[in-house]
């Protein structure tokens, strides 16, 4: 891996930064399968959740106060509701799609049935 | 279609803010090694240590084992034969004199242990605690008042034994012994004594009001050595 390094003590703010974009990326995606998705919001979410984060930690190490773990806690607490909605629509998703071929086979068995009783 | 680009471009500058962030965190945290993973190393080490100390262990029960049986090997050996009868007394006295056998009889019993006083009271707080340089004077003095044999914490001292300082504790035969130090010496007890004299090594000691104490004992038993003798380049001269 070639990317380049920071100093050690900011990256405990680059650390909250990923976390925070990573909670935009999965309310995303949700917002995406509730279709209500919308590009400046998520945009703006983005990037601000990330700085926003950034001067919370940087304020509470000012204040000798653990802000960052707050910060941590809803980000990641969203990301598994997130993650939970996400899973449901995949999971119906895929239900659906298994009921589907099960009902188009027991057709197609029925229909041959039918065709062996006519011959 | 103007739109479309928007967002494509926009998507993409996200993308890469983020693989960005995640990249450049993951490389700093991987050079930088976090206590997390520090820990995580420390106990795998401490457990392999573990694990050494384990084989060590039973290599040494293992070690004990065949010198008995070689003992009992040799004695019904040389049961019926008078030269090899002599020839393995021969041995026996060697093995005592170069510390391979447990040997008992009258000498004293010298212990040496940290000052109980607080070490902020003192000017030298090093002063208040035996050195590896108090207990290779000791030794010294009990040799040259005619110790026959000598242990430290049940660590014999044989010719190639050195006393090394290895930190908070000493290095003796390649094993580490610590503080309180129980000398035990074989040899005349009143000649042995003397190491209590006004003015002698112990009386210095006591002065740096590190406890040292001396008993004189008509039955001390001083264990074998347990290690391996190597004599790689010292050849006997034949005639």
């Amino acid at each position: 891996m070639n990317a380049p390094m920071i100093s050690y003590t900011y990256s405990s703010y680059l650390a909250i930064a990923v976390v925070a974009a990573l909670d935009s990326v999965f309310g995303g995606i949700t917002s995406v399968i509730n279709k209500n998705f919308d590009l400046k919001i998520f945009a703006t979410g983005f990037f601000g959740n990330a700085i926003l984060a950034i001067l919370l930690t940087i304020l509470g190490q000012r204040l000798n106060v653990d802000i960052y773990l707050a910060a941590i806690v809803v980000f990641v607490g969203r990301m598994f509701v997130n993650l939970a909605i996400i899973r449901r629509y995949f999971v119906d998703k895929w239900s659906r799609k298994f009921e589907k071929i099960k009902n188009s086979r027991t057709k197609k068995e029925q229909t041959a049935e039918t065709k062996v009783e006519e011959n | 279609m103007q739109n479309k680009k928007v967002v494509a471009i926009v998507l993409g500058v996200m993308c890469f803010a983020l693989t960005a962030g995640i990249c450049i965190q993951i490389r700093t945290v991987q050079a930088t090694n976090s206590s997390v993973s520090n820990n995580y190393e420390e106990n795998n080490l401490r457990a392999e240590v573990l694990r050494y100390k384990e084989r060590y262990d039973n290599k040494v029960e293992d070690l004990a084992n065949a010198e008995e049986e070689l003992e009992k090997e040799r004695e019904s050996a040389t049961k019926n034969d008078t030269a090899l009868k002599e020839k393995e007394e021969d041995i026996l006295e060697g093995n005592k004199i170069i510390g391979l056998t447990e040997v008992t009889g009258p000498g004293v019993i010298v212990t040496l242990s940290d000052s109980k006083k607080d070490a902020s009271s003192s000017l030298d707080p090093s002063s208040l605690l035996v050195h590896d340089t108090d207990v290779l004077s000791v030794i010294n003095e009990l040799k040259n008042a005619g110790a026959e044999a000598i242990s430290i914490n049940d660590q014999r001292i044989i010719p190639t034994t050195g006393i090394i300082c290895g930190g908070n504790i000493i290095d003796i035969n390649g094993e580490k012994v610590g503080a309180p130090f129980e000398i035990k010496a074989i040899g005349l007890p009143e000649q042995l004594a003397a190491l209590d004299r006004p003015g002698g090594y112990l009386e210095l000691l006591r002065s740096y009001s590190v406890e040292a104490n001396l008993e004189k004992s008509n039955n001390i038993t001083i264990p074998k050595y347990t290690g391996t003798i190597t004599y790689e380049y010292a050849k006997a001269i034949e005639d």
